[in-house]
């Protein structure tokens, strides 16, 4: 693997920007996405003198000398962190390195785990299970997951258009396969709605953003476009068996408080079935191993692509629980000159 | 569906307030009062109206003879709240359009506005973080212009149009300046506002004004008009900064900019651009009508939503401010 983190070029470290550092009793603990170092007695002590200075403008010689330290003892304990995953080293330039696909697919499983956190902790959900949730939220939330799955028209069909050779195939299947899954949440909402006003009700601000920035990334790159998408999968198509039972849960206990729901869940499960059907799950996968190396531009696009498409999935669930809270009309239908 | 159902709506209602016993429901040309009891049958007609149950149905929920429902349905439409769809022009030209939406335009603006982060901002209890935050979101918004208003010169098909769009970018393109300017004035360096990303929401504005180009010019052109509504003279934004700036201590300089720049719009006279485009636009149908005037309330919607979202991520003291792009090196 070799990003920017170039192995040899220890010289200017710098603490990961997402990690935290907390004390206790003399122990410091430093975490960064899944890893977590636990520093006590002297060790301790040295971390927190250099900690501000690890801004990856600093060469460790350098930072020794500003706190009268020996730069060996300091350089030890920098590449233990190093190792474990709390400390990066900066580089001056773009050493020209490249990432392979499979490198990169790791390391985009990483970051994506971690950077969902904050969609599964959602309150949105919490509300939902345990009954406090509005009746336009709980339908608008049928909604805004049938306008997502939908705009497969959009967003795959302007990537496959986009595609790069390398995506083309796998753009194309995707396309393909997922471009009739809007309908299975139609039929759930023709239960409660006429068809015509499901075809013409509009998603909320939220669910379009994430709509919209599928569209832009697929017009600008089909690799970082997958790599926002494959999160959004991330989050589908679970063949896991302790996540599946999660899922079932939720259904299990939306039913109970919202019986009118029924026939939406089972549109929900039917999409799911589907999925898990087709084997998307491995379609990131395969991408991963036909693309040409990566660059560090294109790693950190891609990652930044995925990244914001996880910032917009809170989005969409902060748009559900916020705005049907304040304007809880559903369906939302479109306005013209008599409705205003 | 029933014959009810096939031929009225609900009209929107911009605000519910407690009337004595009753409510004051606020529609853009009036105030209608009703009863508690009224009130509730009114909620259970407007969630009936666009659903699959019958007649029946409704008729139990309200208690009320199947063959009465009609009349209370038409004293509902009398009353304003409901609207026939038979009623709809089949076409209108652009100047009744634009009369139309200078009609609805102050309802929009107040639904726009009526997040609560502006009423916590002028009680004083914001902060100087949240008005930073949401200057900064600014700042974005505008740079952001430059992916948005060429895109609708490109998208314009009739040349009166496209030249009034074209002067229009002309005039705008650089007006982040004014905003780096107040984030300067308030200790921020220019690379590391240069460089920040914007939050999702704000990215969001600008891919729907993306959107609305591509889709159609009069649907852009009205969104920039609800955006250029909120800077028609000083007095619609001299209050908040006034008191932000008092409430948070922020240094005049850093409000300057924004003046300068509100100024500069009212001077080009921006507000008056959409009825110069709708003069160029002798018919309009009812579709077209309408999806232009949904592309227009949906912009009020995203500017709800956006302040939400500023005031969501700025209110959290640990989150990075400005947002730096993710590098797999340092993050």
């Amino acid at each position: 693997m070799s990003t920017a983190t170039s192995e040899g070029s220890t010289d200017l470290p710098v603490l990961r920007r997402g990690a935290t550092v907390a004390r206790t009793n003399g122990h410091v603990v430093i975490r960064h996405l899944r890893d977590e170092v636990t520093l006590d007695g002297a060790a301790a002590q040295l971390f927190s003198k250099m900690e501000p200075q690890l801004d990856g403008k600093s060469s460790i010689s350098s930072i020794a000398e500003r706190l009268s330290e020996k730069p060996t003892r300091l350089r030890s304990l920098i590449e233990e962190l190093g190792k474990a995953g709390v400390v990066a080293f900066a580089t001056t330039a773009d050493d020209g390195a490249l990432t392979t696909g499979m490198e990169f697919y790791a390391l985009h499983r990483e970051h994506c785990a971690y950077w969902l956190g904050d969609v599964y902790t959602h309150p949105l959900w919490e509300k939902i299970v345990t009954g406090r949730a509005s009746r336009a939220q709980v339908i608008g939330f049928a909604f805004e997951k049938y306008h997502y799955i939908e705009a497969a028209f959009e967003h795959m069909g302007i990537a496959a258009a986009n595609a790069t050779p390398e995506m083309m195939p796998h753009l194309a299947r995707h396309f393909i396969e997922e471009y009739t899954h809007g309908d299975i949440y139609r039929k759930g909402l023709r239960s409660l709605f006429p068809d015509d006003f499901v075809l013409r009700s509009q998603p909320l601000p939220s669910t379009r953003a994430l709509v919209n920035y599928l569209i832009e990334s697929a017009q600008r790159s089909s690799f970082a476009y997958y790599a926002g998408n494959e999160l959004l999968q991330m989050t589908e198509n679970t063949g896991d068996t302790r996540a599946g039972a999660a899922v079932d849960e939720f259904y299990d206990a939306m039913r109970k408080h919202y019986p009118y729901t029924d026939k939406l869940i089972d549109s929900f499960i039917a999409h799911t079935k589907a999925d898990q059907k087709l084997g998307h799950a491995d379609a990131f996968l395969l991408m991963c191993e036909s693309v040409p190396p990566l660059t560090r531009r294109e790693v950190n696009d891609a990652l930044n692509v995925a990244k914001n498409m996880a910032e917009h999935l809170v989005l969409f669930m902060d748009g559900i629980d916020t705005f049907y809270t304040r304007f809880p009309t559903v369906p939302r239908l479109p306005c013209n000159p008599l409705s205003e | 569906m029933t014959h009810i159902q096939e031929h009225f709506r609900a009209k929107r209602v911009y605000e519910v307030t407690s009337s004595g016993p009753g409510k004051g429901l606020r529609l853009n040309d009036r105030i209608v009062e009703l009863g508690e009891k009224e009130f509730g049958w009114y909620e259970k007609v407007t969630a009936w109206l666009p659903s699959v149950r019958g007649l029946a149905d409704l008729s139990r929920e309200l208690e009320m003879d199947e063959s009465k429902v009609p009349k209370f349905i038409e004293a509902l439409e009398k009353s304003g709240l409901l609207y026939r769809t038979a009623d709809m022009p089949a076409t209108m030209t652009g100047l009744e359009f634009h009369a139309k939406f200078n009609a609805v335009l102050k309802s929009w603006l107040s639904e726009a506005f009526a997040h609560p982060f502006w009423e916590r901002m002028m009680s004083g209890k914001g902060s100087a973080r949240l008005f930073t935050g949401w200057l900064i979101e600014l700042y974005h918004y505008t740079k952001n212009a430059n992916r948005h208003m060429p895109l609708s010169c490109a998208h314009a098909h009739e040349k009166p149009i496209k030249q009034l769009r074209a002067k229009h970018y002309a005039e705008e393109w650089n007006h982040y300046h004014y905003f780096m300017k107040s984030l300067k004035a308030l200790g921020f360096a220019e690379p590391d506002i240069a460089s920040s990303v914007p939050l999702p929401m704000t990215l969001a504005l600008s891919n729907f004004m993306r959107q609305a180009a591509r889709e159609d010019i009069l649907a852009y052109s009205i969104c920039s008009a609800v955006l250029e509504g909120t800077t028609t003279d000083r007095q619609t934004y001299n209050p908040y900064y006034e008191k932000a700036g008092e409430l948070y201590g922020i240094p005049k300089d850093a409000i300057a900019p924004i003046y300068q720049h509100l100024d500069l719009d009212v001077q080009y006279q921006h507000s008056d651009l959409f009825h110069e485009i709708m003069e160029q636009v002798p018919v309009l149908s009812a579709a077209r009508a309408s999806k232009v005037l949904d592309y227009g309330h949906q912009l009020v919607e995203h500017v709800w939503l956006w302040t939400d979202n500023i005031e969501k991520y700025y209110q959290v003291e640990s989150n990075p401010m400005p947002r730096r792009p993710f590098d797999a090196a340092l993050d």
